[in-house]
């Protein structure tokens, strides 16, 4: 009787492992396809910007040689959770981290608000609160807003709409890629977890090897 | 005296008047379009425009084509043409020839200027230059530092250099001052033609302040919309404005203070001739505003031809052949990138 709960709550476990592999193979595979419309979208403003600009203005001879600092790293962190498989290594984008602005700028970062403690009405902590949020918020706006003009700067301070449309559809693409990468990982480490709890489960039935 | 040209005109401009009108008599028209925009690969682009006058210049390019390769070797047609008329062409004509130029030239100091403050090699931005705007010691650009320098070593001897009285500074050439300084040159440049144009007089100066006045306005919204949201004040908005067109000055002062597409399409649309641009485009909408400006350019560069004995013809078919190319572009760009439903939404058919 007890063998047979421990056996069914092994097969419970097992299934939830296999569900969550199959999870992350469709949010992988969904994610993967989200990808090509995007760069598709991409190339195509960039294009748009080729005709508005003038093919001569938008070319790769505009693109800046000098030493600099890359506007946007990608981080891994990967870790180990346990000594039996190997951690899940995770990764993140570290957007406009700009020479000037050695941290980085990402708009999911945002700064801690400083709140006034008061001790009067609720109301004017909550505007208060939310100004200072806002306050951060535009704080924030202006940077990516900065950082962003700063790498279209290349082709010039002036540069059409369109190019900033190229620009966002290719960041958005980035940010694709790193969830997708960040899936798969997940993925992986899920497929590991399946193929193990598939081993041990197999040693189970043979029994240990006289 | 106005109306008195055909007495006289045929004399010196007869012939390269028949001339360009002939070029004009090439230009694609709309079943040539419907052809290009079925095609499926590069190579069938490069197949349909071998029964045009382009065919000399891409038959003996190689596959596969880039679309960059399209652009280079039409514009290559476009340059012996126009240099066929020069070198038969005698005062004023000449002269106003060269006038058509100079916006390429700028074009090119800019590109040269640029691509040596990120440390491009000379050559390799020399092959990128705009083949109408080439002069001499172009490359000599590379050596100067700032405005002066520039304008001391290269321009002064140079058809820019009345241009570069109002940018002469002894800044340091950055990113934002390179391209204050394009602009400023370039309005120098409108006006200088728009004058020049004046004192000629006649039809050429009638039909030629329209489309140079039609040209400053179209700057000036550029300008103004591509300025929105960047660090170009207010002042140095205004300053980059021409003075001349329809826009010049209520227009400008509005334009000057606009944050975003409605507040100028607010401004234009209380001029009757920009109203019908701004009225194909919905509210907040600015991609399709590049067509719409260009499609009524080349209503209005058409209509010069309807007229004889005047210059802006010349002007006219340079801007045409320049649309066209254009045109090619952005169809090559749509076949190759496999968007072939989208490539009506920049092509503007001439005829």
């Amino acid at each position: 009787m007890a063998e047979g709960a421990g056996g069914a709550a092994a097969n419970g476990g097992s299934d939830e492992k296999v569900l969550d592999f199959l999870d992350s193979v469709d949010s992988y595979l969904t994610t993967m396809e989200s990808l090509a419309p995007i760069l598709r979208q991409g190339w195509f403003d960039l294009a748009s910007a080729r005709h508005s600009m003038g093919v001569f203005r938008v070319s790769s001879a505009s693109l800046d040689l000098k030493d600099h600092s890359a506007s946007t790293y990608l981080q891994m962190v990967g870790h180990e959770s346990d000594d039996s498989f190997v951690g899940q290594p995770s990764f993140s984008l570290c957007k406009w981290a700009s020479a000037d602005n050695k941290s980085c700028c990402s708009e999911e970062e945002i700064p801690d608000s400083q709140l006034r403690h008061r001790g009067t009405s609720r109301l004017s902590e909550n505007q208060e609160q939310n100004s200072n949020g806002d306050d951060s918020l535009k704080t924030v706006d202006d940077l990516v807003k900065k950082e962003r003009s700063k790498t279209l700067s290349v082709f010039g301070t002036l540069v059409s709409p369109k190019l900033r449309t190229a620009q966002l559809s290719f960041e958005t693409a980035l940010e694709v890629l790193v969830e997708a990468a960040n899936i798969r990982s997940s993925m992986l480490s899920a497929y590991s977890q399946v193929q193990k709890q598939m081993e041990d489960t197999r040693e189970g039935e043979i029994g240990p090897i006289p | 005296m106005y109306g008195f040209e055909a007495l006289t005109f045929n004399i010196h401009g007869g012939y390269l008047e028949a001339i360009v009108r002939g070029h004009r008599a090439s230009l694609l028209t709309a079943a040539d379009y419907n052809n290009l925009c079925q095609c499926e690969t590069l190579d069938d682009i490069k197949m349909h425009l071998s029964a045009t006058e382009y065919g000399p210049y891409l038959q003996n390019e190689p596959s596969p084509l880039h679309t960059t390769t399209i652009v280079e070797k039409c514009t290559l047609k476009l340059v012996d043409e126009y240099k066929n008329m020069l070198c038969q062409a005698t005062e004023p004509l000449s002269t106003f020839l060269e006038y058509i130029t100079y916006g390429h030239m700028i074009d090119n100091v800019v590109l040269i200027v640029t691509g040596t403050l990120h440390e491009r090699d000379v050559q390799e931005l020399l092959e990128k230059c705009h083949p109408l705007g080439m002069f001499d010691s172009i490359a000599t650009l590379a050596v100067a530092q700032n405005m002066r320098e520039l304008y001391r070593l290269v321009l002064v001897d140079t058809p820019l250099a009345p241009y570069f009285s109002e940018c002469i500074t002894s800044e340091d050439l950055d990113d934002m001052n390179i391209e204050i300084m394009r602009n400023t040159l370039y309005k120098a440049y409108l006006e200088d033609f728009y004058r020049f144009c004046q004192k000629l007089g006649g039809a050429t100066a009638e039909i030629m302040s329209d489309l140079l006045a039609f040209e400053a306005d179209r700057r000036a919204v550029n300008i103004t919309i591509n300025s929105i949201g960047t660090e170009l004040t207010r002042d140095d908005r205004r300053k980059l404005y021409s003075n001349f067109g329809l826009l010049y000055p209520y227009g400008h002062e509005e334009l000057a203070i606009c944050e975003d597409i409605d507040q100028v399409r607010g401004a234009m649309e209380k001029y009757p001739p920009y109203q019908s641009i701004f009225a194909k485009l919905s509210y907040g909408e600015g991609q399709m505003l590049d067509k719409a400006f260009y499609e009524e350019e080349v209503k209005r560069l058409c209509l010069a031809f309807e007229q004889q004995f005047h210059y802006a013809v010349f002007f006219a078919y340079m801007r045409l052949r320049e649309q066209e190319i254009r045109n090619l572009m952005w169809i090559s760009e749509c076949v190759a990138q496999n968007q072939k439903s989208r490539v009506h939404d920049s092509v503007v058919f001439i005829f």
